[in-house]
C-alpha cells in the first residue's frame, strides 16, 4: 500500500533530512514512526503529503510514484489519505459539523449523504452534541476528535497523523489512542509519528526508528526505545 | 468540472467569511470606498474643467470684415465660406448690428462714440465657427483669401494661447487620474492582501485536506467581488448625492458657469466606479491567493 525505496531528502542548505530510507506498509498496519526531533520524522509526513518532493527515490502509494505528480494532481492524493497534525488545524470560525463537512465538500459529496455521514463521525468521536460549537469553544482533546473526525469522514485507505496526542494531557491522549485503533481495526492503514513512549511500549505495534534520517530499527512489535 | 451545486457552497461560503469577519470585511468595504471616492471626486473635478475647456473653445470664432459687397456677392460669399472644410456655422453680422453691440459694449460709458452713429465706421461681417477649435487657423487662413474678404480676426496670440491652455489642463488631468486610478488600485489590492494573510492558516488546512486551487480560489473571488461592488457602491451613491445637490446649489450661485449636468454624467461615473471595484476586487483576490497555492 505504502513503499519508500531509497528516499533521500536533502534540503538547498545541504542538509540531510532523509537519507536512502526504504520501508513498506501493508494495507491496514499500524505503524509508529519514532525518533528523536530532528531525525527526519517531520519531512516523512511532508514527503507522504507531497508538501516536499524526495532528491532522489521513490514513494509508491497505492501503486502510484506520488514524486512524479503533477500540481494539479496533488489535492487528489491528499484525498486517499486522512491527516491528524498536533496542532488539530481547524478552521477557527466553523462550527465542529462545518470542520468536518468540509472534506467531504472537497470531494463534491451530496449535502443529504453529508449530512448522513457528517453526524455518523461525529458520534463515533464522540461529539455529536457539539456539532454547532466552534473549535475555541472545544478542549484540545475534542478538537483533535473533530480533527479525527475529518480525516475519517471520506474513509481513507490511510491515515497519517503527525504526534497526534502531542498536546494532549495522557488521559486524553489514550482517548484518541483507542479511537485511533478503532479505525484501523476497520481496516484503514495507520501511520502514527510519535514520542508518546507509554503509548508505544504499551500497545507493542510495528515500530520504525529514524536517526539522522537513517532508517535505523524496523520491529514487528516494538518498543519506543529499542 | 465542478459541480453546479458546488458554486451554491462557493457562495455560501463567501457569504458567512464576509460575515464571520465582519471587521475584515467592513475595513475592507471602507477603503475600497475611500478609494473610489476620491478617484470620483478628482473624475468629477477633471470632467468639470474639460467642460469648461470644451465651451471656451467652443466659442472661439473667426471674424472676416467684408467689402461692400451687392447681396448677390455676399450670397456666394457665404456660400464659398460654408464650403470649406471645418466650418459649421457662418453668421453674417450687418455693420448696423455690430454698432448696437459696441454700445452694450460701452454700455455706461458710450459717451466718445456719440456723433459717430450717422456715419457708423463698422463694416459688414461674417462670424464663422469652426467644428473643433484646433481647426480654427486653418479655416482663418482659408477665409482670408477670398475675393470680398477685408480683413480676418481670429485672435491668433489669444487662440493659440487657449489652446495650449486648454490641452495642458487636460494632459494634467489624465496624469492625475492615472496616478490616483493607481493608488486606489494599489490601496485596495494592498487591504484584499492583507485580509488573505490573515487567513494563510485556512488556505493551508484546506490544502492538506485536498481542495484544489479553484476550490480554494472561488469563495475568496466572491469575496472580492462583493467587498469591490459594496464599495464602488457606496462611493458611486455618495458621490452622486454629493454631485447633485453641488449642482444645484451651483448653478444658482454661478448660472452662467458650463457645470456637467448630473445626468446622465453621474450614471457613467457610477458605473465606471463600480466596474473598478468590482475587477480590482476579482483581480486582487485572485492574485493575492496565489502564492499560497503555489506547489
Amino acid at each position: 500500500m505504502l513503499e519508500l525505496s531509497n528516499v533521500t531528502k536533502a534540503y538547498p542548505n545541504g542538509s540531510v533530512a532523509l537519507n536512502q530510507v526504504n520501508m513498506s506498509v501493508e494495507r491496514g498496519e499500524f505503524v509508529f514512526v519514532v525518533g528523536a526531533s530532528g531525525a527526519g520524522k517531520t519531512t516523512l509526513t511532508k514527503l507522504l503529503l507531497r508538501e516536499e518532493k524526495p532528491t532522489s527515490g521513490k514513494i509508491t502509494i497505492n501503486g502510484k510514484n506520488i514524486a512524479k505528480l503533477r500540481p494539479h494532481e496533488v489535492p487528489y492524493l491528499r484525498r486517499s489519505m486522512g491527516v491528524v497534525f498536533q496542532d488539530f488545524r481547524l478552521m477557527p470560525t466553523w462550527t465542529v459539523e462545518e470542520n468536518v463537512a468540509f472534506a467531504m465538500v472537497v470531494v463534491e459529496t451530496a449535502p443529504r449523504l453529508i449530512r448522513r455521514r457528517v453526524a455518523e463521525v461525529l458520534e463515533l468521536v464522540g461529539l455529536t452534541n457539539k456539532h454547532a460549537q466552534l473549535p475555541s469553544q472545544l478542549s484540545g482533546g475534542e478538537q483533535q476528535r473533530v480533527a479525527l473526525a475529518r480525516a475519517i469522514v471520506n474513509k481513507p485507505m490511510l491515515l497519517l497523523a503527525d504526534e497526534p496526542t502531542g498536546n494532549l494531557d495522557p488521559e486524553t491522549s489514550w482517548g484518541i489512542v483507542k479511537l485511533l485503533l478503532d479505525i484501523n481495526s476497520t481496516g484503514t492503514t495507520m501511520l502514527m509519528v510519535t514520542h508518546a513512549k507509554q503509548i508505544v511500549d504499551t500497545l507493542r505495534k510495528r515500530v520504525v526508528e529514524l536517526e539522522s534520517g537513517c532508517l535505523t530499527r524496523d520491529e514487528r512489535c516494538g518498543i519506543y526505545h529499542g | 468540472m465542478v459541480k453546479p451545486r458546488t458554486f451554491g457552497y462557493f457562495f455560501e461560503s463567501a457569504g458567512k467569511s464576509l460575515l464571520r469577519n465582519s471587521w475584515m470585511t467592513l475595513a475592507s468595504i471602507s477603503t475600497v470606498a475611500v478609494s473610489l471616492l476620491v478617484l470620483g471626486i478628482f473624475l468629477v473635478v477633471a470632467a468639470n474643467i474639460n467642460a469648461v475647456a470644451a465651451n471656451v473653445e467652443g466659442q472661439l470664432q473667426v471674424t472676416a470684415h467684408l467689402a461692400t459687397l451687392s447681396a448677390a456677392e455676399r450670397g456666394r460669399l457665404e456660400a464659398e465660406i460654408k464650403a470649406i472644410p471645418g466650418v459649421t456655422d457662418v453668421r453674417f453680422v450687418p455693420q448696423s448690428e455690430a454698432w448696437q453691440r459696441l454700445l452694450e459694449w460701452y454700455g455706461d460709458n458710450q459717451d466718445f462714440l456719440a456723433g459717430w452713429e450717422e456715419e457708423n465706421p463698422l463694416r459688414d461681417s461674417f462670424e464663422i465657427r469652426a467644428d473643433v477649435s484646433h481647426r480654427v487657423p486653418e479655416v482663418a487662413a482659408a477665409v482670408t483669401v477670398l475675393a470680398g474678404v477685408e480683413e480676418v480676426l481670429w485672435g491668433r496670440e489669444i487662440v493659440e494661447q487657449l489652446l495650449a491652455i486648454t490641452r495642458m489642463m487636460r494632459l494634467v488631468g489624465i496624469g492625475l487620474m492615472v496616478a490616483l486610478a493607481l493608488a486606489a488600485l494599489f490601496i485596495i489590492a494592498n487591504t484584499i492582501r492583507m485580509a488573505i494573510f490573515a487567513r494563510r492558516r485556512e488556505i493551508g488546512i484546506m490544502r492538506y485536506i485536498g481542495a484544489t486551487n479553484w476550490f480554494i480560489r472561488w469563495p475568496f473571488v466572491i469575496e472580492g467581488l462583493v467587498l469591490g461592488l459594496l464599495g464602488g457602491m457606496m462611493a458611486a451613491s455618495v458621490l452622486a448625492w454629493g454631485y447633485y445637490l453641488a449642482v444645484r446649489a451651483l448653478v444658482q450661485a454661478i448660472p452662467f458657469w458650463p457645470w456637467v449636468q448630473p445626468w446622465p454624467f453621474l450614471q457613467q461615473l457610477a458605473l465606471l466606479l463600480l466596474s473598478i471595484g468590482v475587477v480590482i476586487g476579482i483581480l486582487g483576490s485572485g492574485l493575492s491567493l496565489r502564492r499560497y497555492l503555489d506547489a
